[in-house]
């Protein structure tokens, strides 16, 4: 475990409310959240003992200055890993000892990028802690090509493996307990990818397994912040997403195996208007198509080897269609992503080498899930994404046995 | 036995559903409205709710809110002649949509499937 790097002005000792930034270079956005996140703390929590913490990286582009200079009426906390030491998971293992320190009772935990932030977020996303609940992540208006990881791989694989329906576990603005903060530091399963964007999922996960109450907040306002094609961006998030969710499905078999379906999750907060059309978000098609097939030509022996001879058999003939005739089903999709997280579990290849192997494949489902929905509006994408999630569910016996 | 409670303002509706549903070897019981559904919940003990949207006197969807605060992991089913309602962020709390039909093997399919979820202890 390493130190931490803290500036504490104000003396905070204790808080029943804390709302954390994490951040790794974000001088010139993180006054906006700030500023919002302060509004929201003390419009609506008037009565508690609120500080605002940015949880950074050892940012060298004035990232904490911009933090202190933002207008704000709450104390705040500078809290930062060492020079060296990166992830914006590291920085929620600082956020997770403080919050032990300062004995907080609710936590919120927004991104400092965001753009479309308003007080109500801090209020829909903390006043449930005060409640019956534990978890919140959010439920806002996304565009239906922003989250591409989120619809084709977080939500359905953790709707299936642990059968609450989360529909954004890695949205990044979440409210949890103080409670839930000690078990997460107490937790064994930290790894190198949880360290880094994996967080989101295995803290998702986690509240999940723990059976915390879960509730999402609907948010009203689009999340805006960089949203990115997925064809040009997929960066090392990919790789940390999905590993920490095969990693954890390895550690807690012995809690799915015994799931069944899925349970839906309750929503907090309406009346915050009429609610915003999300900014559109442009996917290139016939890069992610010959993403795909690069992949082949490079993890064709690696994926035959992963997945069973009638999956792999079934790819290939899905290979084998141009561009417009291309398709990706749900259920091959399921068995490729079931058949992959065994390979990471059985190790066979490195990981690096696995999630590298894997990508293609997710451009090529993304491809698929860009056609299917073309014409669709966002009510309808939504459905389509629910059934996606159906058939997850339907084929998790495959899991099972190929699980052993 | 499993206990199924039908929430809906038509008559004929309540009755249809009762007769199909007790054939099928369930414990039925009704209501005409949604208003103060979790003090109906606590009185007839549901293994899952079915709730229609479009209530005389009010909201299905309000009343599934005011019951999921009480009820965490209550199977409802949301039953109604609009599938619109499906797109209503409000309707995600519902364990599964149905349009209605006179036809009720949809409905019948969903029933089992909210009372075969399960989500173990950790």
């Amino acid at each position: 475990m390493f130190d931490w790097i803290i500036e504490n002005p104000d003396n905070v000792t204790e808080a029943d409310i804390i709302v954390g930034i994490p951040s790794r270079n974000e001088a010139d956005t993180i006054a906006f959240p700030t500023q919002q996140a302060s509004l929201g703390l003390t419009r609506y929590f008037p009565d508690k003992k609120a500080v605002i913490v940015n949880c950074d990286n050892f940012s060298t582009d004035g990232t904490k200055e911009a933090f202190f200079s933002a207008p704000c009426q709450v104390p705040r906390i500078y809290l930062s890993t060492p020079e060296g030491v990166l992830g914006k998971g590291n920085n929620f293992r600082n956020l997770f000892r403080l919050i032990c320190d300062l004995n907080a009772e609710a936590v919120v935990v927004v991104d400092a990028d965001l753009e479309s932030i308003t007080p109500k977020w801090i209020k829909n996303l903390g006043e449930p802690i005060f409640g019956d609940y534990g978890y919140v992540t959010p439920i806002y208006l996304r565009h239906k090509y922003d989250g591409t990881i989120t619809n084709n791989i977080a939500y359905p694989m953790s709707r299936a493996l642990y059968g609450r329906r989360v529909r954004q576990p890695i949205g990044g603005d979440f409210g949890f307990s103080g409670e839930l903060a000690k078990f997460y530091l107490e937790h064994d399963s930290w790894s190198e990818a949880t360290a880094h964007f994996g967080i989101d999922i295995w803290m998702t996960t986690l509240a999940m397994y723990f059976r915390k109450p879960i509730t999402q907040a609907f948010l009203g306002r689009p999340k805006i912040h960089r949203a990115k094609d997925p064809a040009s961006s997929l960066g090392p998030m990919f790789r940390e997403v999905v590993g920490t969710l095969f990693s954890l499905q390895s550690t807690l078999f012995d809690f799915w195996k015994d799931v069944h379906r899925s349970k839906p999750t309750a929503i907090f907060g309406f009346g915050l208007g009429e609610s915003e059309e999300p900014p559109p978000v442009s996917v290139n098609t016939t890069a992610l198509f010959s993403k795909l097939h690069d992949g082949y030509e490079n993890f064709s022996d690696l994926w035959r080897e992963a997945m069973t001879e009638e999956t792999f058999s079934k790819l290939e003939e899905v290979l084998a269609a141009d561009e417009k005739r291309f398709e990706l089903p749900p259920v091959l999709w399921a068995h490729i992503l079931f058949d992959m997280s065994v390979a990471y579990r059985d190790r066979l290849t490195n990981t690096d080498n696995l999630m590298e192997s894997l990508a293609p494949l997710y451009f090529g489902r993304t491809l698929s899930f860009v056609k299917s929905t073309m014409e669709m509006g966002l009510g309808q994408a939504e459905e389509y994404i629910d059934e996606q999630c159906q058939c997850f569910e339907r084929e998790k016996p495959y899991l099972l046995k190929r699980w052993g | 036995m499993p206990r199924v409670l039908i929430v809906d303002d038509e008559e004929h509706i309540r009755t249809l559903y009762k007769l199909e549903l007790e054939d099928d070897g369930y414990e039925v019981f009704t209501e005409y409205s949604g208003l103060d559904l979790s003090a109906k919940v606590a009185r007839t003990s549901p293994d899952v709710v079915v709730l229609d949207i479009k209530m005389v006197d009010g909201s299905g969807l309000d009343a599934l809110q005011e019951l999921r605060d009480k009820y965490y992991d209550l199977p409802v089913i949301l039953c109604s002649a609009y599938g619109s309602f499906k797109e209503d962020i409000k309707s995600f709390a519902a364990d599964y949509y149905v349009v209605k039909s006179s036809d009720l093997t949809e409905l019948k399919k969903r029933i089992g499937e909210a009372l075969e979820s399960h989500i173990p202890n950790s």
